[in-house]
């Protein structure tokens, strides 16, 4: 062969394993875009990139979530090492992750970071390694790492850029499963918190046909709802309500709540005054509850035929109650939440007043409603609840004003900062 | 929020200062479940809080409940008006000792 055919050979060579490591690049680019299942596309690639750069073997390497490990997602060669964790702070993978660099190590014998844990694990000789960073920007996921060029010669440069551009690719496909699986696992959340919403909500009274003499409304802030309210007719005629605000908000208050609000559910079929029936509430809450939570409550039971109601206030923003005339008066607590101490409340009771409705009508509502942000800035309050409920009182049924009262706090497709919630007892 | 911790003697002076609600009650729930954890007495400067919701106030009754368990005292100081309404609102002046300022609280023993 002369001499001008012998580089036109080389050449063309060359350019063929260019071509092949462009293909094998495109190739496992596809594959890692489109993939499911990861794990698997990565074994297949490290076979791939094994064979392109005729290696012995391949692993990849992935940072554990407090980044103290590494631990090998895939593999392959003579043994197989997934599962396999190792510090993170050391050995050649470790310093690739660390320095954010391609690791080229010919003769491992004589880099003092070369860990021989894992030689002596699987009786496997590691002479020399090529190790590249999972890298995506300044985050670094993990390290490809090949192990022994094929025929006991030395990795290159050319083998070093096409590690480089695979691991770039591997890193990708790697960010992308993982954000697949939170979007699934957010999904999953999302779906187990509309349920719990469901579930809540029907622990709320369903609307009785007019004329009753209790309604209420409630708006949650977010899916769920620290605050419950419920009222049911008992054997005599009387009606027994109740609202709760638990502290906080989220899903440990929404359990909180769940359980104060089937507590007094069961409690208030039994227990007819409101006094005892706070107390004995207060008893069970204090039972279980942790991180210094607590209920406010306000629980009532009103005679429809005297027109006359019993209310128990434990810490619980003050109830307003409009007399025919509209005069308002407050009704301020005279014991502290329920959950705190089970001696704050006496078996007993706290004092319990005595209310005759006459034709007027008893408010109670969540501290959301009088913490509410209105639209021109500042809280509404209970000056701003009393005139607005001053202002609708009359001209509307009850439950047509507490409706009204959200939707002016709570604006279609508005954001609120806490559980809006209200109560209104007629005495008409 | 902010807060500071200081000693007084025998006693821890947290300072908590600025809005105390749902963001920021997981602070301050820390600071007074650390400062009660040091087994001394805790008193809560609250005169520079401009705002506390229900899960600040449940961090505090959290502290309070946890001292108790100690054999320890945790007390309220300086009370600012926002905080006040919220605390006489749900009665839990029947549940804190509450000092009208820091000296006093200091000089009464905590």
């Amino acid at each position: 062969m002369s001499a001008s055919n012998r580089a036109a050979s080389a050449h063309s060579a060359a350019a063929e394993e260019v071509f092949e490591c462009l293909h094998l690049l495109a190739d496992l680019i596809h594959d890692f875009a489109r993939t499911l299942d990861v794990e698997a596309t990565l074994r297949r690639g490290l076979k791939r990139i094994a064979d392109q750069v005729s290696a012995e073997a391949s692993s990849l390497f992935l940072l554990d979530e407090d980044g103290t490990a590494v631990v090998c997602r895939a593999c392959f060669g003579p043994v197989d090492i997934t599962g396999l964790r190792l510090p993170a702070d050391g050995g050649i993978v470790g310093r690739s992750i660390r320095e954010l660099e391609t690791q080229m190590v010919r003769d491992v014998s004589k880099d003092p970071q070369f860990g021989k844990a894992v030689d002596k694990l699987t009786g496997f000789t590691t002479r020399s390694i090529l190790c590249a960073p999972l890298g995506h920007g300044d985050l670094c996921l993990g390290a490809i790492e090949l192990i022994n060029k094929r025929g006991g010669g030395l990795f290159d440069e050319r083998d070093r850029h096409l590690v480089q551009a695979l691991a770039s690719a591997a890193a990708l496909a790697v960010m992308n499963a993982q954000m697949s699986a939170e979007l699934v696992e957010q999904q999953r959340m999302r779906r187990e918190l509309e349920l719990a919403a469901e579930i809540q909500r029907n622990l709320l009274p369903a609307p009785r046909p007019v004329p009753f003499p209790v309604c209420g409304a409630n708006q949650p802030a977010r899916c769920v709802s620290g605050d419950f309210y419920d009222f049911f007719p008992l054997a005599d005629g009387s009606v027994c309500f109740a609202l709760g605000d638990v502290s906080g908000k989220g899903m440990n208050a929404a359990l909180l709540m769940a359980k104060t609000a089937s507590v007094f559910r069961c409690l208030g079929k039994e227990v007819h005054d409101p006094g005892r029936l706070i107390a004995r509430v207060n008893a069970e809450i204090c039972e279980t509850v942790t991180r210094g939570m607590f209920v406010t409550m306000v629980c009532g039971v009103l005679d429809p035929s005297r027109r006359r109601v019993r209310l128990a206030n434990a810490g619980h923003e003050p109830p307003l109650f409009r007399a025919r005339g509209g005069r308002f008066t407050a009704l301020p607590a005279s014991v502290p939440p329920l959950g705190i101490a089970a001696n704050l409340i006496p078996e007993t009771g706290p004092p319990v007043s005595e209310l005759e409705l006459g034709g007027g009508t008893l408010y109670v509502f969540s501290d959301g409603v009088t913490e509410a942000w209105l639209p021109g800035g500042g809280r509404l309050g209970a000056e701003g609840l009393t005139a607005m409920i001053a202002e609708l009182a009359g001209r509307f049924t009850s439950p047509e004003l507490l409706r009204i009262v959200v939707d002016r706090l709570c604006p279609a497709g508005g954001e609120i900062h806490d559980d809006l919630t209200l109560v209104a007892v007629d005495g008409a | 929020m902010k807060h500071q911790l200081r000693e007084d003697g025998a006693t821890l002076v947290v300072t908590l200062e600025g809005d105390v609600d749902l963001d920021s009650s997981p602070e301050a729930r820390e600071v007074l479940l650390k400062a009660v954890g040091r087994g001394r007495d805790v008193l809560v400067d609250m005169a520079r809080i401009t705002y506390i919701d229900s899960s600040g106030i449940a961090s505090l009754v959290e502290a309070l409940q946890a001292a108790r368990l100690r054999g320890r005292r945790l007390a309220l100081a300086a009370v600012s008006p926002a905080a006040m309404r919220v605390l006489s609102l749900a009665r839990l002046d029947k549940v804190f000792a509450i000092h009208a300022s820091v000296a006093e609280a200091l000089a009464s023993g905590g």
